[in-house]
C-alpha cells in the first residue's frame, strides 16, 4: 500500500538516509516522517537543507538509508516528479529568455502540449504576481522576480508536493509577504510544502511544523517554541537594500528594538532585538513607501548560529 | 534548433554547405550532356565517396556551433532543473543529440541523396543507380556514422565544461590536432598506421569500405570501426558520467 497526503500518512519519509559527498558528510542518518501541510526546514548554510532537498527531489542518490516521497522511493523514478515542483535557491535561467518563455519550456518537460503548457505558465506566473513581467527576459528581472519565476516554474504543473530551498531569498518585504502567503493558500488547498530557510522568522510565518538541521542532523523536529525562545534572545541581523538607506535609517532608528546599524554601500545594516515587529514595521514602510523603495532583504546566517552550538551542547 | 536558424550567419553558412553540391551537380548535368566530358567526370560510387569527405569542413562548422548544448545548461544551472522534471538523464541525452545528429545528416545525406536523384534525372536512366544499388544504404550509413560520432564527441566535450568557447576550442584542437599529428608521424615513421589517432581519418577508412572504394585504405576497415566505436563509448562513458542534477566537487 503506498502512502498519501489524504491519508494522513508521510509525504516525505527517510530512515537511515545519509549523503557523503567523497569524504565529507552532507548528512548523516536522518530518520524523519514529514507530514502534509507545510513544514519548515531551518538550519544555517552548509547545515544540510540543500542535500536534504535534493535527496527529497530524487536528484542526488542516499549514500545510505531511503527515501520515499508520498510512499514511493524517489530515486530512479521519475514518473513521481510529476507530482513534485522543485524551487532551487540557485539560479537556474537562460537570461535571454522570457519568463514566460522559459516557465513554458520547462512545464513542458511534464508532457503537456506547447499550448497547454503556456497556459500552465500563464496562470503560474499570475499566482505569483509576474504575469506584468511575463514577456521581458529574465535578464532584467530583479532578485525577487527571478525567485518568483523559479516558484512559478515549481507550481506551473500543479504538483502534490512543493519543494522551495529558500524562496524568500532576496525578496523586498512586499513581495516577501506575499510570498508567504501564497506558500499558506497552498498549504489550505492541500498541498504539502517543505520549504527551507535559515530564517526562523520566516518559517514561522508559514508553519509551526519545523525541522531543525544542523552538521548533516535533525537536531529537532514539532514544533519547536523552545526554539524560539532561545533565538529571540539573541540579537538578529538583517541586511536592507534600498534607494535611500539613510532615510531608511532615519526611520528604524526610532523602532523599538533596534539595537545597532551600520551602513553599506546602497544599503544598510541593522540588528535588533525584535525581528517580529522589525519585520512587521519593514512591510509597512515598503508599502507606504514613506522611506523610499526597499529592494532587498537579507538575514545573514549567523543569527542561528549561536542558537545552534547552544543546542547541540544541550 | 530553431534559434539557430535565426543567425543570417547560420543560414549563410547552411547555403554555402551546398556548394560543392552545386558543383557536383553541375559536373553530373555536362557529364550527362557531353560524352567528352563524361570521360573523366561521369558519377561514380567514388564521386559520392569524394563528396561526403569534402563535406567535413560543414560538418565540423555545424556540429561546433552545438558547443553549448550540455555547456550552457550546466553554466545557467538549468540541468539542475530539467532533471528535476520526469525527464530521465537518457532522454535529456537523446534530446541533445537531435541538434546535431539533424544538422550533419542536412549538410551530408541528404544533398548527397539529392544529388543521386538528379544523376537519375540528368542521365534520364536508372542505370546508373541500378549498377550500384548499394549507394543508397552506403550514403545513408556513412552520414549516420559521421553523424553519430560527430555529435557524441561534441555532447561529450559540451559536458566537460561550462563554456561554450572552450567546448568549441576543445573540439578544434582534437579534429585539427589529430589531423597534423598522424601527418607528422606519417612524415617521420613513413607508416600511414599512425591515422588511428585522427578521427576524421578513420571516418575516410570507413568510406572506402562501405563506398567499396579502390583506395588504398590507411588501416583495415575493421580497425576503423573499432576506434570510431571506441570514440562513441568513450563519450557515452563521459555522459553517463557528467549528466547529473547535482555536481558533486568533493
Amino acid at each position: 500500500m503506498t502512502d498519501s497526503p489524504t491519508a494522513g500518512q508521510p509525504v516525505i519519509s527517510t530512515e537511515h538516509l545519509s549523503k557523503w559527498y567523497g569524504q565529507v558528510s552532507g548528512l548523516n542518518d536522518v530518520t524523519v516522517k514529514v507530514p502534509p501541510g507545510i513544514t519548515g526546514l531551518l538550519g544555517p548554510n552548509g547545515a544540510g537543507k540543500s542535500t536534504f532537498m535534493k535527496l527529497v527531489t530524487g536528484q542526488l542518490k542516499p549514500s545510505k538509508g531511503t527515501i520515499k516521497i508520498l510512499g514511493e522511493p524517489i530515486w530512479g523514478n521519475p514518473a513521481l516528479y510529476h507530482r513534485i515542483g522543485f524551487c532551487p535557491e540557485q539560479d537556474a535561467f537562460y537570461e535571454r529568455m522570457t519568463g514566460l518563455g522559459w516557465v513554458t519550456a520547462l512545464v513542458a518537460l511534464n508532457g503537456l502540449e506547447p499550448a497547454e503548457a503556456e497556459a500552465a505558465a500563464r496562470r503560474a506566473l499570475e499566482a505569483v504576481d509576474l504575469l506584468d513581467a511575463a514577456e521581458k527576459k529574465i535578464g532584467a528581472y530583479s532578485k525577487g522576480m527571478r525567485q518568483r519565476v523559479k516558484m512559478a516554474q515549481a507550481l506551473a504543473h500543479e504538483p502534490d508536493v512543493l519543494i522551495l530551498d529558500e524562496p524568500l531569498s532576496g525578496m523586498d518585504p512586499l513581495m516577501r509577504r506575499k510570498t508567504i502567503r501564497l506558500i499558506r493558500e497552498w498549504g489550505r488547498a492541500g498541498k504539502s510544502v517543505l520549504v527551507s530557510s535559515h530564517i526562523l522568522h520566516e518559517i514561522e510565518s508559514m508553519t509551526s511544523n519545523i525541522l531543525l538541521i544542523n552538521n548533516g542532523r535533525i537536531l529537532a523536529e514539532g514544533n519547536v517554541h523552545q526554539i524560539r525562545e532561545l533565538i529571540d534572545t539573541h540579537p538578529h541581523s538583517v541586511f536592507i537594500r534600498a534607494e535611500d538607506p539613510k532615510a531608511l535609517a532615519r526611520a528604524l532608528l526610532v523602532e523599538d528594538g533596534v539595537i545597532s546599524m551600520r551602513f553599506e554601500p546602497g544599503a544598510v545594516s541593522v540588528e535588533t532585538a525584535r525581528p517580529d515587529a522589525f519585520y512587521a514595521r519593514l512591510t509597512e514602510m515598503a508599502a507606504s513607501g514613506e522611506a523610499g523603495v526597499i529592494d532587498e532583504v537579507t538575514s545573514p546566517d549567523d543569527n542561528l548560529q549561536a542558537v545552534f552550538k547552544y543546542l547541540v551542547k544541550q | 534548433m530553431a534559434s539557430l536558424f535565426q543567425y543570417r550567419w547560420f543560414q549563410i553558412l547552411l547555403l554555402v554547405s551546398f556548394g560543392p553540391f552545386v558543383v557536383r551537380a553541375v559536373q553530373f548535368y555536362f557529364a550527362s550532356t557531353n560524352a567528352q566530358v563524361a570521360e573523366f567526370l561521369a558519377a561514380t560510387p567514388d564521386t559520392f565517396r569524394e563528396f561526403l569527405s569534402q563535406q567535413g569542413l560543414f560538418v565540423f562548422l555545424v556540429v561546433i556551433m552545438q558547443s553549448g548544448l550540455i555547456a550552457d545548461d550546466r553554466r545557467t544551472n538549468a540541468l539542475q532543473l530539467y532533471l528535476s522534471k520526469p525527464l530521465t538523464r537518457v532522454e535529456y541525452v537523446l534530446g541533445k543529440l537531435v541538434p546535431p545528429l539533424a544538422f550533419v545528416l542536412g549538410v551530408t545525406l541528404v544533398p548527397a541523396l539529392v544529388l543521386l536523384i538528379l544523376q537519375i534525372v540528368f542521365a534520364g536512366s536508372v542505370t546508373f543507380l541500378r549498377a550500384n544499388l548499394f549507394l543508397l544504404p552506403a550514403i545513408t550509413l556513412y552520414s549516420l556514422i559521421q553523424a553519430l560520432l560527430s555529435a557524441c564527441a561534441i555532447l561529450a566535450l559540451s559536458s566537460l565544461s561550462k563554456s561554450r568557447r572552450f567546448v568549441a576550442v576543445m573540439y578544434a584542437g582534437i579534429v585539427f590536432f589529430t589531423a597534423a599529428m598522424y601527418q607528422v608521424l606519417r612524415a617521420i615513421t613513413g607508416s600511414r598506421k599512425w591515422a588511428v589517432i585522427s578521427p576524421g581519418e578513420m571516418l575516410d577508412v570507413i568510406a572506402t569500405g562501405i563506398f567499396r572504394s579502390r583506395v588504398e585504405p590507411a588501416v583495415p576497415v575493421y580497425v576503423a570501426i573499432v576506434v570510431v566505436l571506441v570514440i562513441v563509448g568513450v563519450a557515452l562513458v563521459i555522459l553517463e558520467r557528467r549528466i547529473r542534477a547535482v555536481e558533486v566537487v568533493a
